[in-house]
């Protein structure tokens, strides 16, 4: 022990100086340089850990979402045909009622003024009659003034007017 | 120093009149180039603050640069403790444990690569004093690599085994820590179980006695751990200075490579032996 500190000059003041040293080194290092790098380094890995699954999530949600998109505009497109389809009937159904409609009062209109050129025939009819009897009266009357017996003169009138 | 070693006598004037008589040695010892007080402060010393300064310098730049996104020395950081980390789970086998033990182990890696780095560097060892010592004049250098001196390894090296102890009586419980090595548990168990094994009256007293020799082998790591770092580095500032001696200019280049790569395996070693050890004395386990 002896000559170990003789030859390598072990001195207790410098073993400790060297032990100040490096707690000094230490916590120099530990406190500046390694923990916030630890710090740093699990929050990043943490937040990478994280985007990665939210990656993965929208990705997912997106897949999904796309999907739905998907099915809505069939479904719309299905609808939007059938109320088409619907729309086309409804007015074929309309276009034949009013065509229907419209015949019947065409018919009607036709049927009213056929009765009415009927009766107005039937009227002028009559009146032609009235007044062709009475011109025939007149005329006959005129005609026959003096030559009508009273026999032949009923006569005349029963054949005339029947 | 090394091949500076002569550029730099040859450029400072003050050594340059003395040339003739100047004793110019690697000695195993770090020599005092100043006195505050009692309190000698010696070359490696003044080295090894530097170094701690250095590191302290690094720390608060990556400190204050401190990003979510990383760029440049938080980069390299990054790499450096996310590399470090991975090693030390294949030792602790826990990533708790690793992110436990890696401030105080990358501390001892740090502190012992930058100085052993330091001593390869253009100027340490060569710029210094020339100093009469019992009619001789010998040349003292102003800096010298902080590992290159025991008092630096040895002091770390208690300071990592004590603290792998600290933390194992903390981890285990200082009643079964204590076991490990004066085994009284051993004794204690030996009229318990006599009747059932009789073969105990023998074994346990070589238990205890092997928990004797536990004691010693705590002692051989700090020497180990001590000698070994100021070995290589010692060996290595020696062996630059030989080789410049041979021929200052070219010979030395291919060792300073080889000795930038033993101050790195160096302070590999050590930080990952001071983690083993940690790691051993923190698991309870039956030997």
């Amino acid at each position: 022990m002896e000559s170990l500190v003789s030859t390598f000059h072990v001195d207790v003041q410098l073993l400790i100086a060297q032990l100040v040293n490096f707690a000094i080194v230490f916590s120099v290092l530990y406190f500046f340089a390694f923990k916030p790098l630890v710090k740093m380094m699990t929050e990043r890995s943490e937040k990478i850990d994280k985007s990665l699954k939210d990656a993965d999530e929208i990705e997912k949600r997106l897949v999904l979402t796309e999907k739905e998109q998907a099915d809505i505009i069939a479904a719309a497109k299905k609808q939007a045909n059938l109320i088409i389809e619907e729309a086309d009937k409804r007015g074929e159904e309309r276009k034949a009622a009013l065509v229907v409609k419209a015949k019947e009062e065409v018919a009607q209109v036709i049927s009213g003024e056929k009765a009415k050129l009927v009766s107005e025939k039937a009227e002028m009819l009559k009146e032609i009659k009235k007044e062709v009897a009475s011109l025939v009266i007149l005329t006959v009357e005129k005609l026959l003034e003096e030559k009508m017996t009273g026999e032949k003169d009923k006569e005349l009138i029963s054949k005339l007017v029947k | 120093m090394g091949a500076e070693n002569i550029i730099q006598e040859n450029t400072e004037g003050a050594v340059h009149e003395n040339t003739d008589e100047v004793i110019h040695e690697n000695t195993l010892f770090a020599e005092p180039i100043a006195h505050i007080g009692h309190f000698p402060i010696t070359n490696a010393l003044a080295t090894s603050t530097v170094a701690l300064i250095i590191i302290a310098i690094l720390a608060i730049v990556i400190r204050r640069n401190l990003k979510k996104v990383p760029t440049g020395l938080q980069n390299a950081m990054e790499i450096i403790i996310e590399g470090f980390l991975g090693i030390f789970d294949g030792v602790t086998g826990d990533r708790k444990k690793s992110l436990k033990f890696a401030p105080v182990v990358l501390a001892f890696f740090f502190f012992i690569l930058i100085n052993n780095w330091m001593g390869l560097l253009p100027g340490v060892g060569s710029i210094g004093q020339i100093a009469a010592h019992g009619g001789e004049k010998i040349f003292i250098p102003y800096l010298r690599g902080g590992t290159a001196d025991l008092n630096t390894t040895l002091a770390l090296a208690t300071l990592g085994v004590v603290l792998s102890h600290i933390m194992g009586v903390l981890a285990v419980g200082w009643w079964k820590y204590l076991n490990k090595f004066i085994n009284i548990k051993a004794f204690l168990e030996i009229p318990k179980k006599i009747v059932k094994d009789p073969m105990i009256i023998l074994v346990n007293p070589i238990k205890a006695f092997v928990g004797l020799i536990e004691i010693i082998g705590e002692l051989a790591k700090v020497a180990s751990l001590s000698f070994r770092l100021f070995g290589n580095v010692f060996a290595g500032e020696v062996l630059l200075a030989s080789m410049s001696a041979i021929l200052a200019y070219g010979v030395p280049i291919p060792f300073m490579f080889l000795e930038v790569l033993v101050g790195l395996i160096q302070a590999l070693i050590f930080a990952m032996l001071i983690l083993t050890y940690l790691t051993i004395n923190t698991t309870a386990e039956e030997h």
